[in-house]
Formats: structure tokens, C-alpha cells, sequence
């Protein structure tokens, strides 16, 4: 313990002395641990982003729709796929309870709603509760849609008000002008509380029971699937059949399933495709979107990108190391007369190892505290300014980075250190 | 401490054969005798010092240190023998210029382990013995060559050696600071200190107990 503290004195003193050598040997790890910090609120950020997308998206999903695309050769023969039903849907959930969303779905477009006078163009859907399951990036006022609206098909809906379009989307702002969008649909039910009151849609009277306000952009969980949600009015599938919006005879839903559990995923998927070739012959009608996959590949890109950041940051402090170990070699060679001196009065081997490593550690120390303050100062402060948005510093990460660049200063220094200490005393004494 | 040598030989790396330093040189030196190392410039005479030393390592021969075989000591033990029981004084000091002078006596110490006040108390004694007293925190630089001899008599003494080797320890000296030194390591020799002195001065030479004359690598006592 005294060795060690005599070699802190020692290797203080050297600090103050060799000011300049000291500097650059903190500014090589210093940068390394900006770097590494860097990476690791990234890679943080980047985990955090995920978890929501899976708890937002979910991961066994898949979808299934007409498939329209059936190869036959010859025409006669081509027998256009059976529609999917709310009631399709209904057997599929009651027959595979264990999926954990069954959620049919029908788009209907250019339709006129009326409030208070005011007509506007828009678009409705018909669905069940089970549409909230997923992707749900609402902040809900009122209720929701519920089974016994479904059962009674009753004439409710839920409007979609969209979250106000960050002010710095210049792009955006100009390209809607372009377009002459005026978002009519949108102004109406931002600029009224329409919750309880009833609208026309189509002629036919439907009372607003909830509103469904999206989250700002900001707050809003990416989803891992982009999809298209423009959403407008919600209603009960049941009720939109009933008052003709769409008519099963022709129309078919879409449905968007969660296995729940990717474990059983693939059993799952069995599962379906046998409920489709007992309820319609055949399974070939019908497209089976595996949505898993293409999360997996977007996890894993996700990852492999982290992976690729957290990479930089360990090659930032490895050059650091480097450079600790060409400063550390310099300095044995420029006091190999005092490593003489030393070894001649009576210091062992060790005494000069770990004089050599707590002085590379002590500079690693320094420069991973000088570091971590300017990553905070990058990661937070310049971020901001420069419009990129605060890395989430955590205050573990200034601390594993100091950690890291004295482990890094340290075996680093082991290489010279070594050299320092195989010097023989009188090779060593006799160095001008 | 006593220190039996016999058919030690040294041969550096280098050239076709080496370059034989020393060759089969056989000596005794019994406990408190003062004795002289003499010979012309590249006699070996720094080569045995730091063999005697145990800086360096012979080529062949037995060196016996107090009964004990240094080849049979490992680096850990000559370190410890370095430290506790032998003292060194250079022609060109081997101070380190950026410490105090009280820091540079401390040196020794600090290896050894001794609780930094006991160690500085020491040191400021050993100054002032050798005459330094009130230039502790003087750096070598701010002193005269007489002045870092004797800091680095002070340093050798620090461990209370039992053995002082001086390689030339007047050789960078004026004749005034030259008798200084001698007459310090004369009192030494007196407390009962073994004293081992390399010299090319004959003057200083003939004021030991005894001379072993250095020709070629060979002794001619």
C-alpha cells in the first residue's frame, strides 16, 4: 500500500513536471472517453427506443390479406379468393384464444363528415377494441370502442386528432402547401370539442364518443413496422356493415394478428393457416405477411448498428491507449538513467512497474475525467444547440468511461512499464 | 559483511567474441577494511564495482557476499541487498535534479518502507552530517559538485549500509572538494563502514588500507 502511494506521489510529481507530455496523454484518452460516451447514450438510446417499439408493436405479428396474386395458368381456371369477415375473424380469435390480437379492419375513403354545419372529406374505419392493442400511440379522451358497440352495432365513433407537426419541418410545411393541403379534417377537430356530439358521416349520425389525441412527435414511440396510420374516424366494423359503408359480399377485411408470445410463433402461424384451409379449402388465397421477420431484421439492425457505434468507441480508446503507451515508452527511455538510479538505491522490479503503470493510470484517470466532462458538455449542451437533440448521458456512463480509460491507461502501460523494469541497473546507469 | 571473489570474469556482448571486461580476478575484502580500486582507464575497474555492487551480473567466477553466492540470489533479494546493506557513490552524483536534495536522500528509505517522517527526520540528519544543513530543499542543480557528492554520501548512508562502493567519487571535483569527500569517507571507514573505492588518483588511492592495482582486466595486487 505505501509502494503504491509513493508511486502516486511519484507519478503526481511527473505530472506536473513533463506538463506538456501529460497534456497529450490526456487528451488521447480524453477523446476516447467523449467518443465512448457518445456510444454508449447512443447504444442506451438506441435499447430504450426498442423496448418501447416492442412494447408499442409488439413482435409476433403478422397480417393477413386477399391474395390476388395466384399464378394460374390458364384464366378459366382462376378462382378469385373468398373474402375475409368480421365473422372470419371472430372464429379465428374464438378457435386460437391464445393469440393475444385478432384485430379486423376496413378502410373506407371519401367520405363526408358534417359537425356544426362544416363538411369535410375524410376517411373511416371500421374496427374492434382489439385495434388498441397495438400501435397505439394515442393519448385517449372519452372511451374507446367496446364489444357491446360491436354487438349492437351501435352508430359511435372515435375522431383522431393528429399531434400539431414539429415547427422545425420546414420541408414538410412546404410541400403540403405544394399540394394545396388544407387538412380540413384536421382543423375541425383540433379547433372543436367534439367529444359527445354527434356527427354525419355519409348522411348516416354517429355520436363522438372519444377522441384519440396523437402524441406529440416528440413523445411518440417509433414503431419498428413504418406503417400507414392515417386515421381519421374509428367505428365499430359491425356498424359500418350494417349502414352499408362497406359490404362483405365484396369487400374484404384485412387482419392484423399478434401471436402474443414469438416463441410460439411459428406454431402459431401454423395454427392460422390451418384454420384457412379448413374455413375456405385452402390457404393459397390468402397473403400471410410475417411481420416477425422484418421486426427481427429491423431489431437486428438496430443492434448491429449499436454494435458498430460502441465499436468506435472502443477504437477511439484503444488509440488512446496507444497513445498512453508511445508517451509511457518515450518517458522510459528519457529517465532510463533514474530507472538505474532507482533499481541502484534499492528499488525492486515491481517498485519500478507499478511506478510506471500508476503514473499511465493516473493520466488515464485525468484524461477519463476530462473526458467525461466534455461528453457531457457534447452530449448534452453542444447537441442541443447544434439542433441534434441531448444524448441521454446517464451519470453511470461519465463514471464507467473514467473507469474504462484508467483500465485502458493501465494495460496499456503494462508493455513499458515492463520494458522500464527488465532494464538492467548498471545498462541503465550508464544512459547519458 | 565480507566479500570473496574468485576467478570472476566478465564479458560483454559485442563483436565477434565479446569484449572481456574483466578476466579471472580472485579477491577478499574482510568487514570495515577500506580498500582501492586502481588502474588505467578501461582496466575494469567500474565493471567489478558494479559486479561488487550487485548492478551487474559476472560472466564466470564465484562472488560470494558474506558466505552467500549471488548468483543464487534472485533479482527481489539483490534488490533488498542494494537497499538494506550496500551504499553507492558516483563520479557523475546519480542524483535526481528535479527533487529536493532531502528528497533524493529520502530515496533509499522510501523502498524500504520507512513512514515518510521518520524518513525525512533521518534525511535532514544525514544532511546535516555531511555538512548540508540548511540546503535540504535545495535541488542538485542549485548546488556545487562538492555539495551533490556529499547529498549523495547522505543518500548511500540513508539504509545504514554496511558497504560503500564509490565509483571515482572525486573524479568531477576540485582538489578542495576532492580532500572534502575523502576525508568524509575516511570517517566513515572509521564508524566501522566497509569502504570500497574505484580512484585513477593515486594520491587519494594511497590514503586506503589497502590497493588492488587493476591492469587489463587482471589484478596485479
Amino acid at each position: 500500500m505505501r509502494a503504491l502511494f509513493n508511486a502516486a506521489r511519484t507519478g503526481i510529481a511527473e505530472v506536473r513536471v513533463h506538463k506538456m507530455r501529460s497534456v497529450l496523454s490526456f487528451m488521447a484518452i480524453a477523446v476516447g472517453s467523449v467518443v465512448f460516451i457518445d456510444s454508449f447514450a447512443t447504444i442506451v438510446s438506441t435499447y430504450d427506443r426498442l423496448q418501447k417499439q416492442k412494447e408499442v408493436s409488439g413482435i409476433a405479428r403478422l397480417k393477413i390479406t386477399q391474395d390476388y396474386d395466384q399464378t394460374n395458368s390458364n384464366p378459366d381456371e382462376y378462382t378469385p379468393p373468398p373474402n375475409i369477415t368480421y365473422e372470419t375473424a371472430m372464429s379465428l380469435k374464438s378457435k386460437l384464444p391464445g393469440l393475444y390480437m385478432v384485430s379486423p379492419e376496413f378502410q373506407n375513403w371519401r367520405n363526408t363528415l358534417e359537425f356544426e354545419g362544416k363538411r369535410v372529406v375524410t376517411t373511416i374505419n371500421g374496427v374492434t377494441p382489439e385495434w388498441a392493442k397495438r400501435d397505439f400511440v394515442y393519448k385517449l379522451k372519452g372511451r374507446f370502442l367496446d364489444w357491446q358497440d360491436l354487438e349492437n352495432k351501435l352508430r359511435v365513433c372515435v375522431l383522431v386528432r393528429k399531434a400539431v407537426p414539429p415547427p422545425s419541418n420546414e420541408l414538410t410545411k412546404t410541400r403540403m402547401k405544394q399540394w394545396n393541403y388544407t387538412a380540413a379534417f384536421d382543423v375541425l377537430v383540433s379547433h372543436n370539442d367534439m367529444l359527445g356530439k354527434t356527427v354525419k358521416i355519409d348522411g348516416v349520425t354517429f355520436t363522438v364518443v372519444g377522441i384519440l389525441e396523437e402524441l406529440s412527435p416528440s413523445k411518440q414511440p417509433d414503431l419498428i413496422m413504418p406503417q400507414a396510420r392515417d386515421y381519421k374516424v374509428l367505428a365499430p366494423a359491425t356498424t359500418l356493415a350494417h349502414y352499408g359503408f362497406f359490404d362483405e359480399e365484396y369487400d374484404s377485411l384485412d387482419l392484423n394478428v399478434d401471436a402474443g408470445d414469438e416463441n410460439n410463433f411459428e406454431e402459431s402461424l401454423k395454427l392460422i393457416e390451418n384454420f384457412l384451409k379448413i374455413r375456405f379449402g385452402g390457404d393459397e388465397f390468402f397473403m400471410i405477411d410475417n411481420q416477425m421477420e422484418t421486426i427481427n431484421e429491423a431489431i437486428d439492425a438496430s443492434v448491429k448498428q449499436s454494435l458498430v457505434t460502441i465499436s468506435l468507441g472502443m477504437l477511439a480508446f484503444l488509440a488512446g491507449g496507444i497513445g498512453i503507451m508511445n508517451i509511457t515508452l518515450a518517458t522510459v527511455f528519457a529517465r532510463t538513467k533514474e530507472i538505474g538510479i532507482r533499481r541502484a538505491v534499492g528499488a525492486t522490479r515491481g517498485d519500478i512497474m507499478l511506478q510506471f503503470i500508476v503514473e499511465a493510470a493516473m493520466l488515464g484517470l485525468i484524461g477519463g475525467v476530462l473526458g467525461s466532462g466534455l461528453g457531457y458538455l457534447w452530449g448534452v449542451p453542444v447537441k442541443e444547440l447544434l439542433g441534434m437533440g441531448a444524448s441521454p448521458i446517464k451519470p453511470w456512463m461519465p463514471a464507467v468511461s473514467v473507469l474504462i480509460a484508467a483500465f485502458t491507461a493501465f494495460v496499456f502501460a503494462l508493455y513499458p512499464a515492463w520494458v522500464a523494469a527488465s532494464l538492467k541497473p548498471a545498462d541503465a546507469l550508464r544512459t547519458e | 559483511m565480507s566479500i570473496s571473489c574468485s576467478d570472476l570474469s566478465k564479458t560483454y556482448e559485442g563483436g565477434h567474441a565479446g569484449w572481456p571486461a574483466l578476466r579471472g580476478v580472485s579477491f577478499e575484502i574482510k568487514p570495515g577494511e577500506f580498500v582501492a580500486v586502481t588502474g588505467p582507464s578501461g582496466c575494469g575497474k567500474s565493471t567489478l564495482l558494479n559486479i561488487l555492487g550487485l548492478l551487474d551480473e559476472p560472466s564466470g567466477g564465484r562472488y560470494l557476499l558474506n558466505g552467500r553466492s549471488i548468483l543464487e540470489m534472485s533479482d527481489g533479494e539483490r534488490s533488498d541487498f542494494r537497499r538494506d546493506e550496500l551504499g553507492f557513490i558516483f563520479q557523475s552524483f546519480n542524483l535526481l535534479n528535479r527533487l529536493p536534495a532531502a528528497d533524493n536522500v529520502c530515496l533509499p528509505m522510501m523502498y524500504a518502507g520507512i513512514p515518510r517522517a521518520e524518513m525525512h527526520h533521518r534525511a535532514h540528519e544525514l544532511l546535516a552530517k555531511v555538512g548540508l544543513k540548511g540546503k535540504e530543499k535545495k535541488t542538485p542543480l542549485e548546488l556545487s559538485g562538492g555539495e551533490r557528492q556529499r547529498v549523495a554520501i547522505a543518500r548511500a548512508l540513508a539504509n545504514a549500509p554496511k558497504i560503500l562502493l564509490a565509483d571515482e567519487p572525486t573524479g568531477n571535483l576540485d582538489s578542495a572538494s576532492s580532500r572534502e569527500i575523502m576525508d568524509a569517507l575516511l570517517k566513515l571507514h572509521a564508524e566501522g563502514i566497509t569502504v570500497i573505492m574505484v580512484t585513477h588518483d593515486r594520491e587519494l588511492a594511497a590514503r586506503a588500507q589497502r590497493n588492488l592495482r587493476m591492469k587489463d582486466g587482471r589484478l596485479e595486487e
